[in-house]
């Protein structure tokens, strides 16, 4: 064997010597946790369009609303206006 | 591997798809210390084998029932390691530009006694001159992979992979210098 074999042995010795007794029952339950604990692909599409939707629900009634309160503000203005030149009509 | 041995693998694999608890243990008992010395080749710190060997054995269970071929189960958990890994130094880089820390508390040194052979020591500070992919690449070798499986799981052709390990194990041999041992 030649050293630098000797050394990439060494290594995979160190690196498995890191790996403390009972790992590969740690993986098992780790994965079994994760796999119960992670939401499906469905899920998060669901979660996500949801999200998406209640932005765009929430968006369109604020737009709604404010575009509505301008409305009725410049027509009751019209209706001033209207109203003061109707008058200044009749005093003539 | 000769050919019985391929065989039993497969039905290992196979007995692991289908959820067997003991076959997907005896998997992970089977190549954890090789998993471990690819990730440690990669990454070159003690503290960080058992946490990303875990992460690849997790991502092996979750996702063993999509392998085609059970027969290329090596190729293909070495190519999850190998992944996983870059996935891990490319977080870090990030976590480097956005939390950047202290150069003093950048790159925490082993501690004393970390590396137990100055052999070891040198390949693994020659390692850490190399780009992660030359890593990767001849840690594959290293691991037995053939150059068309390397070829399947860097998605590249087989030339193309004899001249990067070609071009790796010179950059290696330059910066490997272990001090005598008897």
């Amino acid at each position: 064997m030649n050293p630098e074999d000797r050394a990439w042995s060494r290594l995979q010795n160190h690196a498995a010597a890191q790996l403390s007794p009972g790992f590969a029952q740690r993986v098992l339950v780790a994965a079994r946790a994760g796999a119960k604990a992670a939401p499906s692909f469905l899920g998060q599409f669901t979660l996500g369009a949801a999200t998406a939707a209640l932005c765009f629900v929430a968006v369109t009634l604020f737009q709604a609303q404010r575009t509505g309160g301008d409305e009725s503000s410049t027509l009751a203005d019209w209706q001033k206006i209207t109203a003061a030149s109707q008058e200044a009509e009749l005093g003539q | 591997m000769d050919s019985s041995e391929t065989t039993a693998l497969a039905d290992l694999v196979r007995r692991a798809q289908r959820g067997e608890e003991n076959a997907q243990r005896e998997l992970i008992v089977s190549y954890q210390r090789r998993v471990a010395g690819f990730v440690y080749a990669m990454i070159g710190r003690n503290d960080a084998v058992e946490d990303l060997a875990q992460q690849v054995f997790i991502k092996m269970i979750r996702a063993l029932d999509r392998l085609q071929a059970p027969a290329q189960f090596e190729s293909w958990l070495f190519r999850l390691a190998r992944n996983t890994c870059i996935d891990h130094l490319r977080r870090q880089k990030l976590r480097r530009i956005f939390l950047p820390f202290a150069p003093e508390h950048e790159d925490v040194p082993e501690p004393t006694g970390a590396v137990d052979s100055e052999e070891l020591d040198a390949l693994r500070h020659a390692l850490a001159q190399l780009r992660p992919q030359d890593r990767a690449l001849l840690a594959l070798v290293q691991e037995g992979r053939s150059h068309a499986e390397i070829a399947v799981v860097l998605k590249t052709s087989v030339a193309a992979v004899k001249a990067r390990l070609h071009r790796a194990r010179e950059e290696l041999r330059e910066h490997y210098q272990p001090t005598h041992e008897s």
